[in-house]
């Protein structure tokens, strides 16, 4: 690889894709340093140093009720993407090592599933929801991330690509139980594959709003994008606060960063590898 | 193999554990039989720092402890209300909600009568407030919280510059907007905004149309009707001139427009200091208030845009403690006085006056402020809403989006057939008997 | 997140073994599958039949509608159907997330391709394809709403920094949220935030394709233009056809950006697209049931587009033979 040559419109090329990916990165470092009456009068690209102050008017809002949104992202996130990981890696390991009867019709179903758009099942949701009195809690948010036909589907892939049957087998002779098998055997050899799976849903769930937003009505329990949207839209008698909106977009944006930087190499992902037999 | 399996497990296990901790915080008021037994309400507000104003409330009655659940503006709460009362739980105990929104609301059995609780405050508003919270009837589904007549303001440098002062009519606010644009193109008067139809209302009523009526048991709707026409060619001219903005308020370049002296003159109501302190801090000092520009100096009258009331949900299993709470929070004296420092809303009760001794901070070199809005406010003129206003508003929007973009003032009237059909097409297929 | 420590990429694509027999083992992967269906019956099926239900049923009115019985549900037939397609707003909606997707899908699955196959060459420094391949993923990281905040921003010419750079060389910059420009300004949101996740995974699996493939034709001096167009993209095909149809998936449920920017503008209406009809209609209307009509088109053209594009191609749906 060392061998091949530099060339200048490739990396003329990349930079300018780079550049045009993190303007508004950029645009919302710079505007978040500015004060109110700066935000929109000063030149848009030169910064300023207001930052902290910005951050400490964040902060002060409804005590510190940004925070609050931010712990409550991270959980639903968090929480909904690992059980969801789990759930997936359970039934992707089923659709793809067993056979079974029922199977197609269940993976075509979970296909299915892919396709229907969240924003289309967010009302129905809740008003299920509603008939277990749950809306308005933790949980009207975080059972529907449960499940993820998406993951099911990579999960899938995963598995069969990474789990030779042989070793099953092996397990099963050596007395194992299915359970056991699937933890102390399955689970690690798709370990990687589950990574992605995870970061996947994690994403999924944190760029959520529609859901979040019809199910809660305390604000104490909205995740960041309803809480930043609801900032916005302060109603017709009152100023928008778009110093904190935007000092809280840029925050909001730095742990799914870092979560990206450490996590570079998990993804990976072959959407067509489960088909390629080339 | 082992130790890079382990950490993935725990995670996992740790995850579920953690959801069982964290989600157990549900609270559905219980039944209540015994007068003295402690209960506890949530208030569906959009109101700022609501929270202080029940603190005091809930310092003084142990029994009757009220959560604030802070919402983001007047639609999207009632969007929530009416989902959770479709649903058939998920409502709050105590709603507040516009009085546009108030006929969707009782329409749609959200809002519980609690007449026989706060019928005895009646008397503490002006009686055109108090039809909207009745609907005409005896019933009464809300208690008046705020209200918000409309009023003008303007940049008094600028008028002083080009000579000009504070417009008595419409002819002299179209002649003034003609000289400040034609003095230097880049100011406006003001702008046209399709995304505010609250205002627009606002300026229909003042113009002396109500688009919704009751005959009998049916609803009427007119909204193609000559007053609103008036209104509708007269904002659509001077767009099509080009002397009024065409862009949509509350958005960053309107805020920019009013700091940086674009945008010289609002009409807005009661409630305009709070937006401009946070729009357009840079100009303190320099905006008066007046009263509205008038279709006929001779007999002056005022729309309203904004304002809201406070009801107990048909959800609430406490509504007789619900509709004590409303009643003290709109009409003591004390909670009054709360109401317009803390929330920063202009009380609907006659007894407002009193509190409300010194101009808002944005203005405190003008100490008729309030004298104004006073005024203002008896000058309402009657409008009725009907049970599908958000119908109406939506279509509005949708309308005169695209007649404002057009700058046709052609477009501006046909929007309101538009209007007009839309809403009557929306009654009649939910079953209204729509007369006329 | 500080379980993964070592770098182990997941090689899903290499070549597998042939294909083993699988295990027959009674209720086990009933067990297994347990969950994931129970929960899709609850949160996807359970909301779906609901939808169809609510789509055939309508509320009528008696009197005024004020009492407080005055509301009764009743069954509709087809009337919020045909209510809903016949709505002079719905097929210009439709017309428009046409036009919208000819813009994004191409644009957007093109510059991800160009990205992956850059990055591939091994033509740059490696810092800096480095750092331009986390640049160019970083808007995944970015929710849809507050990307579309961003570009509001971005976008009004007061306010906007490219309105800074036109006059900053003399010329009128155009008004982007004009009815002119608004359907680019929302595509430019979607193909800055769905350019990187998709340019990672064609980078994915080119990567998984063995050098040894297109060495010999290094050799005999192809260009790498030509490799390229000879060998990779065929190679990746597979991956372009999967983004393809997620990309399509995406475009007909367009909806958190225009949503967003509809405030900042005149130029985009409460029906601006399917979506927005339905949001309109279930919130703004009060009226679930021409939603839940509408919802249940979508979801139907998103099944039959879909999946009639993956019969075109001629594979079978997501291939689940391995």
């Amino acid at each position: 690889m060392q061998k091949s040559k530099r060339s200048v419109s490739a990396t003329i090329l990349l930079v300018l894709g780079a550049v045009y990916c993190l303007i508004p990165v950029l645009w919302v470092l710079i505007a978040s340093s500015k004060s109110s009456s700066e935000l929109f009068s000063t030149f848009t690209l030169a910064p300023s140093t207001h930052l902290w102050d910005n951050i400490v008017d964040l902060n002060d809002y409804r005590d510190g009720l940004y925070w609050r949104w931010m712990a409550n992202t991270a959980l639903y996130a968090g929480v909904g993407a690992a059980a969801s990981t789990l759930v997936s890696a359970m039934a992707g390991y089923a659709l793809a090592k067993f056979d079974f009867r029922g199977k197609s019709f269940v993976f075509n179903l979970i296909l299915a599933g892919v396709l229907v758009p969240g924003v289309l099942l967010a009302i129905p949701q809740y008003l299920l929801l509603a008939e277990a009195g749950m809306t308005n809690t933790y949980w009207a948010v975080l059972l529907p991330s449960f499940i993820s036909p998406y993951g099911i589907y990579l999960a899938r892939i995963f598995a069969a690509a990474s789990i030779p049957t042989e070793i099953l087998e092996a397990s099963r002779i050596d007395g194992s139980s299915e359970w056991r098998t699937f933890a102390a055997v399955v689970l690690p050899m798709m370990r990687t594959g589950l990574v992605t799976v995870f970061l996947f849903q994690f994403v999924a769930v944190w760029n959520n709003f529609m859901l979040p937003y019809i199910m809660l009505g305390d604000d104490r329990l909205y995740p960041i994008t309803v809480g930043l949207n609801g900032l916005l839209n302060q109603g017709a008698n009152q100023p928008s606060m778009y110093t904190s909106v935007v000092t809280g977009a840029l925050i909001s944006i730095v742990p799914l960063i870092a979560l990206f930087l450490t996590l570079q190499r998990y993804w990976q992902v072959d959407l067509a590898a489960g088909g390629v037999k080339a | 193999m082992k130790t890079t399996y382990t950490p993935l497990m725990a995670v996992l296990t740790a995850a579920v554990l953690f959801t069982g901790a964290a989600c157990s915080s549900s609270d559905s008021p219980e039944q209540a039989t015994d007068p003295d037994e402690k209960v506890s309400l949530t208030y569906w507000t959009w109101a700022p720092n609501m929270d202080e104003v029940t603190a005091a409330w809930n310092a003084k009655n142990p029994n009757i402890q009220v959560t604030v659940n802070k919402q983001d503006g007047g639609d999207p709460a009632v969007t929530k209300l009416l989902t959770a009362i479709k649903a058939g739980s998920g409502a709050p105990d105590i709603m507040q909600a516009e009085y546009q929104k108030i006929p969707t609301l009782v329409s749609s059995d959200a809002l519980a009568d609690i007449a026989g609780e706060v019928g005895s405050v009646k008397d503490r508003f002006p009686a055109g407030t108090w039809n909207g919270v009745t609907l005409g009837s005896e019933a009464v589904y809300a208690v008046p919280q705020d209200s918000g007549p409309l009023m003008f303001f303007y940049r008094s440098d600028v008028f002083e510059k080009n000579g000009l002062q504070a417009p008595k009519t419409w002819d002299d606010y179209a002649a003034a907007a003609e000289k400040i644009h034609k003095a230097n193109p880049k100011q406006y008067l003001g702008t046209f905004s399709a995304t505010d139809a609250g205002l627009f209302t606002g300026l229909a009523q003042q113009a002396g149309a109500s688009w919704w009526g009751v005959n009998g048991d049916a609803w009427s709707v007119k909204i193609d009707e000559p007053a609103t026409r008036k209104v509708a060619s007269y904002w659509g001219g001077l767009v099509e001139k080009g002397v009024i903005d065409n862009k949509p308020m509350y958005t960053p370049e309107w805020n920019a427009a009013l700091n940086d002296g674009t945008q010289v003159g609002w009409v807005s109501a009661v409630w305009a200091p709070g937006v401009l302190e946070g729009s357009a801090k840079d100009t303190k000092g320099k905006w008066k208030a007046a009263a509205m520009p008038q279709w006929d100096a001779a007999a002056p009258k005022t729309g309203a845009w904004g304002g809201s009331a406070v009801g107990v949900t048909t959800q609430s299993k406490h509504k007789k403690q619900a509709a004590q709470f409303i009643a003290w929070l709109n009409s003591d004296p004390d909670a009054l006085k709360l109401l317009a420092t803390e929330a920063n809303v202009y009380p609907a009760a006659n007894d407002a006056a009193g509190v409300l001794t010194s101009p808002p901070a944005f203005f405190s070199d003008q100490p008729d402020f309030y004298a104004i809005a006073g005024e203002a406010s008896k000058q309402l003129a009657p409008f009725t809403y009907g049970p599908n206003v958000n119908v109406a508003y939506s279509a509005f929007n949708d309308a005169f989006g695209k007649a404002a973009e057009s700058k046709k003032a052609a477009a501006f009237t046909e929007s309101l057939t538009t209007m007009q059909k839309t809403t009557v097409d929306d009654l009649k297929n939910t079953g209204f008997t729509v007369a006329g | 997140m500080s379980l993964i420590t070592e770098a182990a990429p997941v090689e899903v694509a290499t070549p597998k073994p042939p294909a083993p027999r699988r295990r027959k083992a009674g209720g086990t992967p009933y067990a297994f599958l347990a969950p994931a269906l129970i929960l899709f019956a609850a949160f996807l099926a359970a909301p779906i039949v609901y939808a169809g239900y609510l789509s055939l049923r309508k509320v009528k009115v008696s009197g005024l509608g004020l009492g407080s019985k005055a509301r009764t549900e009743v069954w509709a037939g087809f009337d919020n159907y045909a209510r809903s397609l016949s709505d002079p707003d719905f097929l210009p909606s439709v017309g428009r997330i046409g036009a919208y997707g000819l813009i994004v899908v191409p644009t957007m699955l093109g510059l991800a391709l160009l990205f992956a196959l850059l990055l591939d060459a091994n033509r740059t420094r490696a810092g800096i394809s480095r750092v331009a391949r986390v640049s160019i993923f970083l808007p995944y990281a970015v929710p849809a709403v507050v990307a579309s905040l961003l570009w509001g921003f971005l976008y009004l010419p007061r306010v906007s920094p490219i309105t800074d750079a036109f006059e900053a060389v003399g010329l009128t910059a155009p008004n982007l949220l004009s009815s002119d420009l608004t359907l680019w300004a929302v595509a430019n949101i979607a193909i800055w935030g769905g350019t990187g996740f998709n340019m990672i995974v064609i980078y994915t699996a080119l990567k998984a394709v063995p050098s040894s493939l297109y060495e010999s034709a290094r050799i005999d001096g192809a260009s790498e233009l030509s490799i390229a167009w000879r060998i990779k993209i065929p190679i990746v095909m597979p991956s372009l056809v999967m983004t393809f149809v997620f990309s399509l998936i995406a475009t007909l449920q367009v909806f958190a950006e225009p949503m967003t920017l509809r405030p900042l503008a005149n130029t985009i209406s409460t029906t601006w697209t399917p979506l927005m009809k339905v949001y309109r209609d279930a919130f703004a209307r009060n009226d679930l049931y021409a939603a839940a009509a509408t919802s249940v088109v979508i979801a139907l053209a998103t099944f039959i587009l879909s999946f009639g594009f993956l019969k075109l191609v001629g594979r079978r749906a997501f291939d689940q033979e391995d």
